[in-house]
């Protein structure tokens, strides 16, 4: 289990610095450089990644010496976390470790949780394990429907929880789904990610799911951690992946990120990023397609025509001929739709649609 | 010849009298200063040529608006009846005019200026009494404008052994203040490079403010020196040669009242100027000629002027200043050898710097005091050699990064028988090159002893500011990581790493 290794590398790290300090030699750790120089796009897997830039943390360099102080006493606090199965969230942590340094001393531990995250990501990305093994959960954000169960071991209880009997409102995604936590049964062809929770419930309320055999899962919004996991982790039992967004800039970077990760998040590489995963739409061909579309466009804003450009220029997307048109279009056009658009005729469209690109293979890589 | 000179003392006095801003008396603030500066530094110089230890008690009362009346004495040797007048109702009366003396008055205009501004703006003239220790002369006494002649009136002469000068004026059109070019600013000052001095000030309020002294001291006596031929001007030569009685000829008189000048030097002035007859008396010299012999002056190759009558403050008692006055933390004076200017004439610069400590306490920040023969300068600093040369230091390389805003004094002596003042006014040194570099020398001299001790008083300061800093995390640090390397080691890390902090930041 990843809670046992994470266990492990924690003593680890406490035994290096410690003899260190024993033989008389400064206490340093070494953590992966997560500055944008050394953010790679990994051609062979398809996911952001961070290159081999290292860094050093020592306790004896003035500027380093309370974060490294912070990042062990991290260290040691999740450690406790575990060996007591308890989880909290960055908070909840950060006020664990918000106390003062002594009588004397003007100086907490933590004067803020600003502090902490950084320190955080130093942790994972030293160590090689990400928070959640660490019992450090986030803020949950996804639903899920569809052919499939789960076993979920918490707080000293197992329960069986079947994904086709969670109703109107779906199964909420936890932070972590890799602790204590199995899928069971999966029986779907594919898997659909759905930007917005109002078209999720849409293709809920038609039974997509029962009749199209899949798995729908929206994100709402941009994919929390736990997710991005998620979606790994049923794509890794060999099932496709299609991403269903709005016909903007900011859909698209959903899409993007799922599929390659995203730069804040570069240190997690292949864990966090589907690269097999491929677009349905709605793209921009889409609105010459289907001609009603034409009168339900909305004009661009700026912020899409910006980060439109900003993507023509990240060199994992503008390899993809299809997208650098599609992208062309919306700064030409400065026009976008929304998903919610194709329920402009006939509500239950939005399930034709998708079985027709599905059939069709009417996607972008 | 009798009309040609009195016509010149008459353009002398009418022309300060129409231009009193060149003595120094413009501006209210500035004239009270530059009077307290007159009497003062007469009381120095006529001390140290005395050999006596000076003690000037000085009283100001208000007397009206923009009206005081001041009342000095001192200890000197007081001046005689038949001088008395000269020195205080003469302008350019010629006591030091033509002697090259290093004195902190020099031209000989300042008491009588005085008595002129008196005269100007009260219409009083100016009582004194000067005592040799047997008898004293109580008089007034004013100056007559047309003919620049000293005017002595209502005489008393009596047996006394009161010893010294009193002077009593009232002035007009002045003001008291305590601020920067104020008279308490000045004393300050003049006390710091005159530490043999004790002054005593009252003023108008009736607080008295002593300056004790600080050494026993008394500087060396000036020393008469010739001059060289490349430090005068032909006017100077024609005033020379006028005054000539002991020598008939030309050549002569070359040769025994001008240093540096041989027989072999006046061979080549000959061969350059065929047309002067060296064989005539000076006194026939006429101005064409004069100009002439200064001009070939500056062609001929002559040793240089000796130094001797300089006297600088010196290292020591600069030092000694410093501490008392202002009580830095750290005080560098240095030490440069004589100088020369405009080719002859030889001038010392002394450059002190006092930093951090008393200066930090009583807020002073980045202050250039200016002196020439130990008088302070305090106005002009904007035209002065001395405020631009410090000000063009590049201090950053110094450690000192903003200049005006650290606690920083730094003092700079000129000593010089000729200080090359900007005008009558001598409260600004005119920026000659060998001047401003030597200044420029003598200040970067001194900061880079201030450079040596600031950076590693500053390194130190951060070294333990940095071991202050990390001790702070040891403990947590090492309670951290014996409970997560599982031992029980919490204690040994503890004094392994306190000593590590140590090591590294010592």
């Amino acid at each position: 289990m990843n809670e046992k290794v994470a266990m492990d590398k924690l003593k680890g790290l406490g035994k290096d610095i410690h003899d260190e300090v024993v033989k008389g030699e400064p206490p340093k750790f070494e953590t992966v450089l997560r500055s944008r120089g050394n953010i790679k796009y990994d051609e062979g897997v398809g996911c952001l990644r961070l290159g081999n830039k290292k860094e050093t943390r020592n306790f004896l360099t003035v500027s380093q010496s309370r974060t490294f102080m912070q990042t062990v006493a991290i260290a040691n606090k999740t450690k406790r976390f575990l060996k007591e199965d308890l989880h909290t969230s960055i908070r909840g942590l950060y006020y664990q470790l918000k106390f003062s340094l002594g009588e004397n001393l003007d100086e907490s531990l933590f004067e803020e949780q600003g502090e902490s995250n950084a320190l955080i990501e130093d942790l994972e990305v030293a160590l090689g394990i990400k928070r959640e093994d660490l019992h450090l959960t986030t803020d949950r954000k996804g639903v899920v429907a569809g052919p499939m169960k789960i076993r979920d071991k918490f707080g000293g209880e197992e329960n069986t929880i079947d994904l086709t009997k969670q109703g109107r409102s779906g199964w909420m995604v936890p932070s972590d789904v890799d602790n204590g936590m199995e899928f069971m049964d999966v029986d779907a062809k594919y898997i659909l990610v759905v930007e917005k929770d109002a078209l999720w419930q849409r293709l809920n309320e038609d039974k997509f799911w029962k009749k199209e055999k899949c798995i729908i899962i929206t994100p709402k919004g941009q994919a929390s951690r736990g997710t991005r996991r998620l979606i790994r982790k049923l794509a890794d039992q060999d099932l496709p992946v299609y991403v269903f967004t709005d016909c903007d800039a900011w859909g698209w970077y959903i899409y993007w990120t799922i599929k390659t990760g995203s730069m804040n998040l570069a240190y997690l590489g292949r864990d966090f990023s589907i690269p097999e995963s491929k677009f349905l739409g709605v793209t921009m061909s889409d609105i010459e397609k289907y001609s009603f579309l034409k009168k339900l466009t909305i004009k661009a804003k700026d912020i899409d025509v910006k980060r439109a450009s900003e993507m023509m220029g990240y060199p994992w997307i503008n390899k993809h001929k299809e997208w650098v048109a599609e992208l062309k279009k919306v700064l030409k056009t400065k026009q976008k739709i929304e998903q919610d658009a194709l329920q402009g005729q006939k509500l239950t469209f939005v399930g034709e649609y998708i079985k027709e690109k599905i059939k069709n293979e009417e996607w972008l890589p | 010849m009798a009309s040609q000179e009195t016509f010149k003392e008459h353009s002398v006095a009418e022309f300060f009298k129409k231009n009193k801003q060149m003595l120094g008396f413009s501006g209210k603030i500035r004239s009270l200063t530059t009077i307290v500066h007159e009497y003062v530094t007469n009381s120095f110089d006529a001390c140290e040529e005395a050999g006596i230890l000076p003690e000037i008690e000085m009283e100001m009362k208000e007397t009206g608006k923009d009206r005081y009346l001041l009342k000095v004495k001192d200890n000197g040797p007081g001046i005689p009846k038949k001088h008395l007048g000269k020195a205080l109702g003469m302008m350019l009366a010629g006591t030091k005019f033509h002697r090259y003396i290093q004195q902190r008055g020099q031209q000989g205009i300042g008491a009588a200026g005085c008595t002129m501004y008196s005269l100007l703006t009260t219409g009083k003239p100016v009582y004194a009494e000067s005592g040799n220790g047997k008898e004293i002369i109580k008089c007034n006494i004013s100056v007559d404008f047309k003919t620049n002649k000293p005017v002595l009136t209502n005489i008393i002469e009596e047996p006394s052994d009161f010893r010294g000068l009193v002077v009593e004026a009232e002035f007009g059109d002045v003001k008291f203040e305590k601020s920067n070019y104020g008279v308490i600013e000045y004393l300050r000052r003049s006390a710091l490079v005159n530490p043999h001095a004790k002054i005593r000030f009252t003023d108008p309020s009736g607080e008295a403010i002593v300056f004790p002294r600080s050494t026993e001291e008394i500087p060396p006596k000036p020393v008469e020196v010739q001059p060289h031929p490349l430090g005068i001007t032909a006017h100077d030569l024609l005033d020379l040669s006028k005054a000539e009685s002991e020598y008939s000829r030309l050549s002569s008189f070359l040769q025994a009242r001008f240093s540096r000048v041989s027989l072999a030097k006046v061979n080549e002035l000959k061969d350059m100027l065929p047309e002067i007859n060296f064989n005539k008396n000076p006194k026939n010299l006429s101005w064409e000629e004069c100009e002439m012999l200064v001009q070939k002056f500056k062609d001929i190759k002559w040793i240089s002027p000796s130094a001797d009558g300089i006297i600088p403050i010196g290292k020591d008692l600069i030092e000694k200043s410093f501490v008392n006055v202002l009580n830095p933390e750290i005080v560098v004076v240095s030490e440069r050898k004589p100088k020369i200017y405009k080719g002859g004439i030889p001038f010392v610069v002394e450059a002190g710097i006092a930093y951090g400590g008393g200066i930090a306490s009583a807020g002073k920040k980045g202050e250039v005091m200016r002196f020439a023969n130990r008088a302070p300068l305090l106005f002009d600093a904007g035209g002065c050699a001395i405020t631009e040369t410090v000000k063009s230091v590049d201090w950053k390389r110094y450690n000192l990064k903003n200049f005006d805003e650290e606690p920083i004094v730094v003092l700079v002596n000129i000593s010089s028988v000729h200080i090359p003042y900007v005008t009558a006014g001598k409260q600004a040194i005119a920026g000659i090159e060998e001047v401003s570099d030597e200044i420029k020398n003598a200040v970067m001299e001194a900061s880079r002893k201030v450079q040596v001790y600031i950076s590693g008083k500053r390194k130190k300061k951060e070294a333990e500011t940095k071991r202050k800093v990390i001790r702070r995390y040891v403990n947590q640090l090492s309670s951290d990581l014996a409970e997560l390397a599982e031992t029980d080691d919490e204690e040994k890390l503890k004094e392994k790493l306190s000593e590590m902090v140590e090591n590294r930041y010592t």
